[in-house]
């Protein structure tokens, strides 16, 4: 069952003297079932934040049903059992990290023993125990990030939403908060998180919303959308090493599999790509001519690829509507 | 529909009713009071009172021998209060903006915490500031008056409450603007509506006078009266003109200027909170 449910979620900002329409968010609709990770990704205004507000009733969608946990979006018992830190966790910076708990913790109605014991240990967790007794005024970004990802986990939440939790951290601060986040999966929470940095989320990830202007150009489960042929594999070959002739057969009979194609040629190193269906062909092929299979796996995209060519797919399909309103005119 | 139950051990929260309400309102006052003093702006404030308030000592060796202490109560009387509304002005008008501003409120507001809470507790935490502040101006003060030869005298006390409950509503007034427009706009509009509860009353003498353009314009009569009716009377709250003439002032009229007061500032905060449920925070 979907612990967070959107359904064709739409927002509209009007904006100027004339109030100009912006629509920020539109028809986006998607499910994160319990336990899983869902990484919201899309380029900076395609209406990430926004959606995340509207999820946590910071603004109001147009159109559109948020639900939370089976129940209303803003029962503030559901919105207990969430944790969220803004893309910027900006907080009181004349606090100190056992201050800033406190407060996160009193507005949650946890106790004050639990309180007590819960701060220090959130603290050592995050690596922030050193500077509990600094204000946060003095706190580099990946400091501030880590006492953000805290407050989150001070009611020890179920949902767990971070909006670009790896923005602006160095390398090692975005391992340490990549590691965190694979351990809140481990631990069996629902993520729902947004980043820039895909290759961190490619990991992290069950699934993806990919939003483009305001609208989910695709979605589904990572392994799904990163394969966009399921047919293709990559073989790779070692060619037999005793004369060139001998190389160079074992190559051009290994290409001519029907439905081959050569990738990568480097010395006895071939590497071809191949409908999956020549596989055994290929096994075969290769041991009559004395070549070594040493890899074969799936062709996948990286999260990046599928990224960019839907942004490209959504701008061309917006170019030709374009184009093909100014014919019709 | 099923609501889904979380399988792990819960921590305990307490979510509902009115205790765990006012706790989370109490939390809000008490980091809105933390703010203020962790601010040297504040101090600052304080600070210029303080010097002023010792100058009013410099300036009553000007006046004759009888009268030093006079001048220093009257000089309090005037500046205590007026510091304080100045401060609820400027404080009060900058409460959420600041907050958004500083994207704060973003990590805030979707915790279990609803959106009245949070203002009340702004609005609360301010007039426990304001109230820590006009105490220390007030034994500032009354330590001036004694080394002049005055005494902090009880009618002297209860001007200083009644001027505590126009603070609140100046303060009520600022939590409204502050959730409704910029902090330029709601610091002219709230030390707009402060000049008016102040003047109000000589708009009602000059409707009641026989002539004049309160009286025989029709567009200043009505806006005369729409003044009246809708800003508060801050002369209530002001017994400069009592305490020149020695009088006492009931404790009838006390409770009456008091319940007047406090309801103006409850209508004031409950129209803040009307605007800022509704208020998208982009």
């Amino acid at each position: 069952m979907a612990i967070l449910k959107v359904d064709n979620l739409s927002k509209t900002f009007r904006t100027g003297l004339l109030g100009r329409k912006v629509e920020a968010v539109r028809g986006v609709s998607f499910e994160v079932p319990a336990g899983s990770v869902l990484g919201y990704l899309g380029p900076n205004g395609s209406g990430k934040t926004t959606s995340i507000k509207c999820i946590l009733g910071l603004i109001q969608p147009t159109a559109g049903r948020i639900e939370l946990f089976g129940g209303r979006h803003d029962d503030p018992l559901a919105r207990a059992r969430v944790g969220y830190m803004p893309e910027h966790p900006y907080f009181y910076d004349y606090l100190k990290p056992t201050e800033v708990l406190d407060y996160v913790g009193r507005l949650y109605g946890i106790p004050r023993d639990i309180r007590n014991k819960r701060i220090p240990m959130l603290l050592e967790r995050l690596d922030v125990a050193h500077a509990m007794d600094r204000t946060l005024r003095g706190f580099s970004k990946g400091m501030l990030q880590r006492v953000g990802l805290a407050q989150t986990l001070m009611s020890d939440p179920d949902l767990l939403i971070y909006d670009e939790p790896l923005s602006g951290l160095d390398p090692f601060g975005r391992k340490q908060v990549r590691d965190l986040l694979l351990e809140l999966r481990a631990e069996g929470k629902t993520i729902f998180v947004t980043s820039h940095v895909l290759s961190d989320i490619e990991h992290l990830c069950d699934s993806v919303v990919i939003l483009q202007k305001g609208v989910a150009v695709a979605q589904g489960p990572l392994d799904e959308l990163l394969l966009p042929d399921k047919r293709e594999s990559a073989a790779t070959l070692v060619l037999p090493a005793t004369d060139d002739d001998a190389r160079e057969g074992a190559a051009t009979q290994l290409a001519s599999i029907e439905g081959t194609a050569v990738v990568k040629r480097k010395d006895d190193v071939l590497v071809l790509s191949l409908p999956t269906g020549k596989v055994e062909e290929l096994t075969a092929t290769a041991a009559n001519c004395g070549a070594r299979l040493v890899e074969l796996a799936p062709q996948r995209d990286s999260l990046e690829e599928l990224f960019v060519r839907k942004a490209l797919d959504t701008d061309a399909a917006a170019t030709s509507g374009a184009t093909d309103q100014g014919s019709a005119a | 529909m099923s609501v889904i139950k979380s399988t792990r051990e819960q921590i305990p929260m307490r979510i509902h009713g009115i205790v765990p309400a006012l706790s989370r309102i109490a939390a809000v006052a008490g980091n809105t009071v933390r703010e203020a003093g962790r601010n040297r702006i504040f101090y600052g404030v304080v600070a210029i009172a303080v010097l002023m308030l010792l100058f009013s000592m410099v300036l009553s060796d000007l006046a004759l021998v009888d009268q030093k202490a006079r001048l220093v109560q009257d000089f309090g009387l005037f500046m205590v209060p007026i510091i304080c509304v100045l401060t609820a002005v400027i404080m009060g008008v900058v409460l959420l903006h600041k907050e958004i501003e500083k994207k704060t409120l973003y990590a805030i507001l979707p915790k279990p915490i609803r959106r009245g809470e949070f203002l009340l507790g702004k609005f609360f935490g301010l007039c426990a500031l304001l109230f820590g502040e006009l105490v220390v101006l007030a034994v500032c003060w009354s330590a001036v008056l004694a080394l002049r030869g005055g005494e902090m005298s009880p009618i002297l006390m209860t001007a200083l409450g009644l001027a505590y409950i126009e603070i609140v509503l100046v303060t009520a007034i600022a939590t409204f603007f502050s959730a409704l427009s910029s902090p330029i706009l709601s610091g002219i509009m709230t030390l707009g509506l402060f000049i008016c509860g102040r003047v109000s009353y000589v708009i009602t003498d000059l409707m009641t006078a026989t002539k004049g353009v309160f009286v025989d314009v029709a567009f200043m009569r009505w806006l005369g009266r729409a003044l009246v009716a809708l800003v508060p009377d801050l002369s209530t709250f002001n017994v400069a003109d009592e305490l020149l003439l020695g009088w006492t002032i009931p404790t009838d009229y006390v409770l009456s200027a008091a319940g007047y007061g406090l309801s103006y500032a409850a209508v004031f905060v409950i129209a803040g909170l009307l605007v800022f449920e509704r208020r998208d925070l982009t």
